[in-house]
């Protein structure tokens, strides 16, 4: 096929996307709310990482030790703590260290630790863990090897939250995933509906272009042009709304949530995760249309 | 050279559209099928131009079974081809000029030399000062005369036109007929579909009688 030809056909995709003007506004519409809901579990999600790696960025592990610990076994600990090959800051809080902490952070509590004799609180090992991102069976592992290592008593570890955060984030991720199918295979055979209503509409068009000896590509091209067209506006529409939301609606929930607040913040969305869902749009537009066009070139 | 070897079709069972048709078109005739409504005379020329497939039967254009051209290949048979069909199958939305430009855009010719051969095809069906209007403001007629001047356009070997003067006065439908011969004589094969006696015992230099889908009779001019 020529340059002349494809741009005939590119002026008759054109004509034919103003003359159903109606009917293709409502499939960018489709597109686009379809991809603008993917578009939000994506930038949640991307929130969720971003407040997981922050988590993992200050996690901190306290190893208890022995009260009567010399400093060979605590060197023997520290050497095994970096044997293990993670990123870490280490800093040995001693029991008087301890008690000072507690008295400065609870102040109104210094009434009962004068009752007591001797100092309650066990030296420790204060392990920041300075990775970017580390997984919790990694983290447990980790525990478990430091726990074992002579003079390690206990081991304090908020275990808990971070459990909570990582299958919040995963959840969000399926969601997002479930229904962005669910939506895209919609959006899928809606586009194809459309298309296959313009062909239908241009039946009596495409066997002539059969009958006076047109090729199928020849026949086929505007209407991929227009899938391809549909499919692009679509997705830009759905960055657009995007966009708009992320500004709108911290402004819409202002500081009414408090620290909970940075959960509702919108990140945008990264330029690969943007050219993706470019690229997602294009691909159900022009799809829908080959499917479409497919059915009525056998004249 | 065209060739067609005892083509039968049927549409439902058990009324036969054609039965045992066969006939030889040499290259260069000028012939005509005739016959009353309902004896065959479209659905021939429609297995001609392959819109239809024979029930059984052979056809073979210049020595070529067409009905063993795959589907995807069929375009090139029909670029050698010029139809007129009875029902006109014009684009309403599509100005005269856009029409008429059809089979020249698809093989890709330059603007400048579409133009040139649109005017001319329009020049020589006298319809070349209605160029850029739209059909449904049109004649009857008038369509008819663009649905042949898209025929004649890409100067076309085999010329098949269907009733081509049914909705024609007598003067415009001599007028076509004239075009017609003129292309006939540059080497182009036509075959027209037709009861109009006085066109066919005029023009006609091979003429196939159908009624009831048979071939009932053939007469040659010398």
């Amino acid at each position: 096929m020529s340059l002349r030809q494809l741009g005939y056909q590119a002026q008759a995709a054109g004509s034919n996307l103003w003359n159903f003007r109606g009917r293709n506004l409502v499939s960018i519409l489709i597109i686009g709310f379809s991809f603008l809901i993917i578009g939000i579990f994506l930038s949640l999600s991307n929130n969720l990482t971003y407040l997981g790696e922050q988590l993992s960025n200050n996690l901190a592990i306290s190893f208890f030790l022995n009260r009567n610990i010399n400093t060979d076994e605590l060197e023997a600990i520290k050497q095994e703590i970096l044997n293990t090959g993670l990123k870490v800051e280490i800093k040995h809080i001693s029991s008087e260290e301890a008690l000072q902490r507690f008295k400065t952070n609870f102040p109104e509590l210094q009434d009962i630790l004068s009752s007591l004799n001797n100092n309650p609180f066990p030296p420790s090992l204060e392990v920041r863990l300075k990775e970017k991102s580390i997984t919790l069976l990694a983290l447990s592992s980790f525990m478990d090897r430091i726990k074992k290592v002579k003079g390690v008593e206990d081991v304090q570890f908020n275990q808990e939250w971070v459990e909570k955060m990582d299958s919040l984030s995963r959840i969000v991720r399926a969601i997002g995933l479930f229904l962005g199918s669910i939506l895209i295979l919609a959006s899928f055979f809606i586009i194809s509906n459309v298309v296959r209503l313009n062909v239908f509409a241009r039946k009596n068009e495409i066997e002539i272009l059969r009958l006076v000896g047109a090729t199928n590509t020849f026949i086929r091209l505007p209407f991929l042009i227009e899938g391809f067209v549909l499919g692009f506006l679509g997705s830009l529409l759905s960055l657009g709304i995007l966009f708009l939301l992320m500004k709108l609606f911290p402004l819409y929930v202002g500081s009414s949530l408090g620290a909970a607040r940075q959960l509702f913040e919108l990140r945008p969305l990264t330029t690969e995760q943007m050219g993706w869902l470019i690229a997602g749009g294009i691909i159900t537009g022009t799809l829908g249309s080959v499917t479409a066009v497919s059915r009525f070139l056998r004249v | 050279m065209i060739e067609l070897y005892h083509i039968w079709k049927q549409y439902q069972k058990p009324h036969w559209a054609l039965s045992d048709v066969s006939l030889e078109i040499n290259s260069g005739d000028f012939c005509f099928v005739t016959g009353p409504s309902g004896s065959g005379k479209t659905t021939l020329l429609k297995i001609i131009f392959r819109e239809l497939f024979p029930t059984e039967g052979q056809v073979l254009i210049d020595g070529v079974n067409i009905l063993k051209i795959p589907d995807h290949k069929i375009f090139r048979l029909r670029r050698t081809m010029g139809i007129v069909f009875q029902d006109f199958r014009l684009l309403f939305h599509q100005s005269v000029f856009e029409n008429v430009a059809i089979p020249l855009r698809i093989i890709g010719l330059p603007y400048k030399e579409i133009r040139r051969r649109v005017f001319n095809a329009l020049r020589q069906v006298n319809l070349h000062h209605k160029m850029w209007e739209y059909p449904q403001r049109l004649s009857y007629g008038e369509q008819q005369r663009v649905a042949i001047a898209r025929a004649i356009v890409n100067n076309p070997n085999l010329l098949l036109a269907d009733e081509p003067t049914g909705n024609l006065d007598p003067e415009l439908a001599f007028e076509i007929m004239t075009i017609f011969k003129e292309i006939n004589k540059q080497g182009a094969t036509v075959i027209i579909g037709s009861h109009d006696r006085e066109l066919i015992r005029h023009f006609g230099d091979k003429i196939f009688f159908l009624q009831k889908g048979k071939i009932i009779g053939k007469e040659e001019k010398k």
